[in-house]
């Protein structure tokens, strides 16, 4: 059902990055290769994705994790970086908006503050972990 | 008048035993009850041919055909049926020894268990009928004859007519009892001299004439103790070579372990521990250079003397707590470690130095190790006594368990195989963990163990021998510490908290160095040569070492991390489960219980599988684990 469509949204993907890379780079990328690309990002999120459903269920979590991601990403160094970069940049994103959000909701309503007031938590939850 | 109505019901009652007991025959049994049913219908039909016979031929008749149809074998009764109608001269051969015999097939015809345990009792004692046969020969020369055909018979068929009459023959004279007993009288006494030998080199002389007599006491135990401690430590081919002259010592050695509980008791109060350790440790010293040209047959034997005791408590103790986070004996293993690491490092004219210091506090452990190893080593003990036994014997293993290592390598290498690279691998575990301290060790022990287990899953040959593995991971524990203590000191200590060493020292200004954890390359070196199958140069071992280092290394980093992911600050089973499952070594189709079961000795598989018994009780205990200790 959905998987064929989704391999092929990955194929279109891979080749549109490829097609950005081979602009950049000069360097030509031929259909087995762009296919070859598209075949192994999507068997390695198949993988990836068990490995989070392992790391979660170790942590006894069912939600995954900033956490969990970057305990898969482990592996290689510069990933590792990147991604803890990129969680440290969105939780500081969603402080600042969490803090926007309640000053507006406070001034507006009440009821939103209580949720969002939950939702951070939840967030400053991830800060701490991250 | 009534003897002969007495011989009519005989007649009667034969035939009426005798179809009760072929109706029942299958009866009884089993599914077998139609094919059975089969051979008594054409027994039956022989019978008539019998009335003729006196009752007691009839008996007889039904006496040997009532094992035929006994549920136990159903077969061997069909074919002992038709070898009975068809052979006339067994036959009559039986017939001439049944009658000899009549009287006491009599009374045994009775129950068809009995006949079945007589036919059992012939398949059993094929060697014992012979036996027996040989006695019989002066005894009777007919009964020669007949013992050969029997023994023939017997030898082709067990279904053969004469087979259990012989067998119920040798049943009745007990010859093979009297044999078992004098086995067993000749066995205990042989021990009871080993051990009054034993002790009694210990006593006179713990240097020189225990190391001599070690050798020469041998016993079959300790032979395998010392195979097994040979056998993890065959890393180094040069190892080996010099140690094949050392062959003897390493069979004193695994003697030692067994008179060591009994020379440890005595040396405890002497206190000629301290005198032998100097003296050993200046000889280990050197052979813990690992310079297998400075090995020595003199040190050899000195070190073997002792290291064997030593190491095959160390390995015995290691090898249980494999894939423990033990505490207790890793801290004695690590201050063994240590104080061979650091003799390592240092020159030879160091060595002696800091090994007799070392051998002073390893002596005094010994002495309590000893009396374990004494016990592990006999006992192929349980993992339970090893933790025990492990702190103590880790201590005095590691002084000597370098030079043992030589020694066991060498003769392991001779025996080459996976258990031995299992043994080897435990003991290098155990070893380092030594070296680096108690925690450093039994991290290192368990990353070790788990990376080793996980990338070497052709162990199955290490299951064999738990004491194997145990005695080999003793005997490398003081060789190998000190070539990796980087790399397991670094990785182990975060995992558990470091403890003062309890192990009590009279110089405690010698161990001050921290080396560290390390496997030993020897120990790489053994399994990389094994699994490589071809020569290997030697610039390959460092490389192989550096890989490994660095394996270990990430190993223990992400045990760390999945520890810390789950929020716990110890290592525990289910992180090393992921981390297997990671490697892909556990996956849906393949439990951890079952790579348990398939790869670890019966000791580890009791401390990592609990198991119910009766009593509302679980092996291990709960407590056991919770407390951490195994």
């Amino acid at each position: 059902g959905c998987r064929p469509r989704l391999r092929a949204a990955v194929h279109y993907t891979a080749g549109c990055l490829c097609q950005d890379v081979a602009e950049d780079k000069g360097v030509q990328f031929s259909k087995q290769a762009v296919a070859a690309i598209a075949e192994i990002t999507f068997r390695q999120c198949g993988t990836t994705f068990g490995c989070f459903l392992i790391i979660c269920r170790h942590a006894k979590r069912s939600t995954v994790n900033s956490e969990d991601v970057k305990l898969l990403a482990r592996r290689s160094n510069s990933l590792l970086k990147y991604i803890t970069q990129k969680s440290e940049e969105l939780t500081s994103n969603n402080m600042e908006q969490k803090e926007k959000k309640k000053k507006k909701s406070s001034a507006a309503k009440g009821r939103r503050t209580s949720e969002e007031q939950e939702a951070p938590v939840s967030e400053s939850e991830d800060s701490n972990m991250a | 008048m009534d003897g002969v109505r007495a011989r009519r019901e005989a007649r009667r009652s034969g035939r009426r035993s005798l179809g009760d007991r072929l109706r029942g025959g299958p009866g009884p049994g089993k599914d077998n009850a139609a094919a059975r049913r089969a051979p008594p219908r054409q027994r039956l039909a022989a019978f008539p041919d019998l009335d003729s016979d006196t009752p007691r031929a009839l008996l007889r008749r039904v006496i040997r055909n009532q094992p035929q149809v006994s549920p136990l074998a159903p077969q061997i009764a069909e074919h002992k049926e038709t070898e009975d109608a068809q052979s006339q001269p067994p036959s009559r051969r039986t017939s001439s020894m049944g009658e000899l015999q009549l009287p006491d097939l009599v009374p045994e015809g009775t129950s068809i268990a009995t006949f079945r345990m007589t036919r059992s009792r012939k398949k059993l004692s094929i060697s014992e009928f012979e036996r027996a046969a040989d006695k019989r020969l002066p005894q009777n020369q007919a009964h020669s004859t007949l013992d050969s055909t029997l023994a023939r018979s017997l030898h082709m068929s067990l279904g053969s007519v004469l087979a259990p009459d012989t067998v119920e023959k040798r049943g009745l004279f007990r010859r093979p009892k009297n044999r078992k007993a004098i086995d067993i009288a000749a066995f205990e006494g042989g021990v009871e001299q080993n051990m009054q030998r034993k002790a009694q080199n210990y006593l006179v002389d713990l240097q020189t004439a225990s190391m001599i007599e070690a050798a020469t006491l041998t016993s079959d135990a300790e032979i395998m103790l010392n195979n097994t401690e040979l056998f993890a430590q065959p890393q180094s081919g040069e190892q080996n070579q010099k140690e094949l002259p050392a062959l003897e010592p390493q069979l004193s050695e695994s003697e030692t372990p067994v008179q060591r509980s009994k020379i440890s008791n005595a040396m405890q109060e002497e206190g000629k521990l301290v005198g032998r350790v100097s003296s050993v440790g200046t000889e280990e010293g050197r052979t813990r250079r690992y310079s297998e040209e400075e090995l020595i047959n003199d040190r050899e034997h000195v070190d073997s003397m002792t290291h064997v005791s030593q190491k095959t408590s160390a390995n015995q103790g290691e090898d249980e707590q494999g894939h423990s986070q033990q505490s207790e004996p890793m801290e004695q293993l690590s201050d063994s470690e240590e104080v061979a690491g650091t003799m390592e490092h240092h020159t030879n004219a160091g060595y002696s130095e800091h090994l007799e210091k070392k051998l002073t506090k390893k002596a005094e452990s010994q002495i309590i190790v000893t009396p374990e190893e004494g016990g592990v080593a006999e006992g192929r003990v349980k993992h339970q006594d090893s933790p025990k036994a492990e702190p103590e014997m880790a201590t005095s293993v590691r002084a000597r368990s370098l030079s043992r290592h030589s020694h066991a390598f060498s003769s392991f290498e001779k025996s080459g195989t996976k258990p031995l690279k299992e043994a080897v691998e435990q003991a290098d575990e155990l070893e380092d963990r030594a070296a680096m301290g108690e925690l450093d060790g039994s991290e290192e022990e368990s990353t070790e163990d788990e990376a080793e287990t996980e990338g070497q899953e052709s162990k199955e040959g290490s299951m064999k021998t738990p004491m194997f593995v145990r005695a080999a991971a003793y005997s490398p524990l003081p060789l190998l510490s000190t070539p990796r203590p980087a790399k397991p000191a670094a990785q182990e200590s975060p995992l558990q908290p470091r403890r003062a060493k309890p192990v009590p020292k009279s110089s405690g200004t010698s161990r001050k160095k921290k080396r560290e954890p390390a496997l030993a390359s020897s120990y790489i070196k053994q399994i990389f040569r094994h699994y490589a199958k071809m020569p290997v140069a030697r610039d390959a071992y460092k490389i192989v070492e550096k890989c490994c280092e660095k394996y270990f290394k990430q190993l223990s980093d992400d045990l760390e991390a999945y520890a810390h992911h789950a929020g716990r600050k110890t290592v525990e089973i289910a992180d090393l489960e992921l981390l297997m499952r990671r490697q892909g070594l556990v996956t849906d189709k393949m439990p951890l219980h079952v790579l348990i079961e398939r790869y670890l000795p019966l000791e580890y598989r009791k401390l990592l599988i609990p198991v119910a018994v009766s009593g509302n009780k679980v092996i291990p205990s709960k407590s056991a684990c919770l407390s951490g200790r195994w």
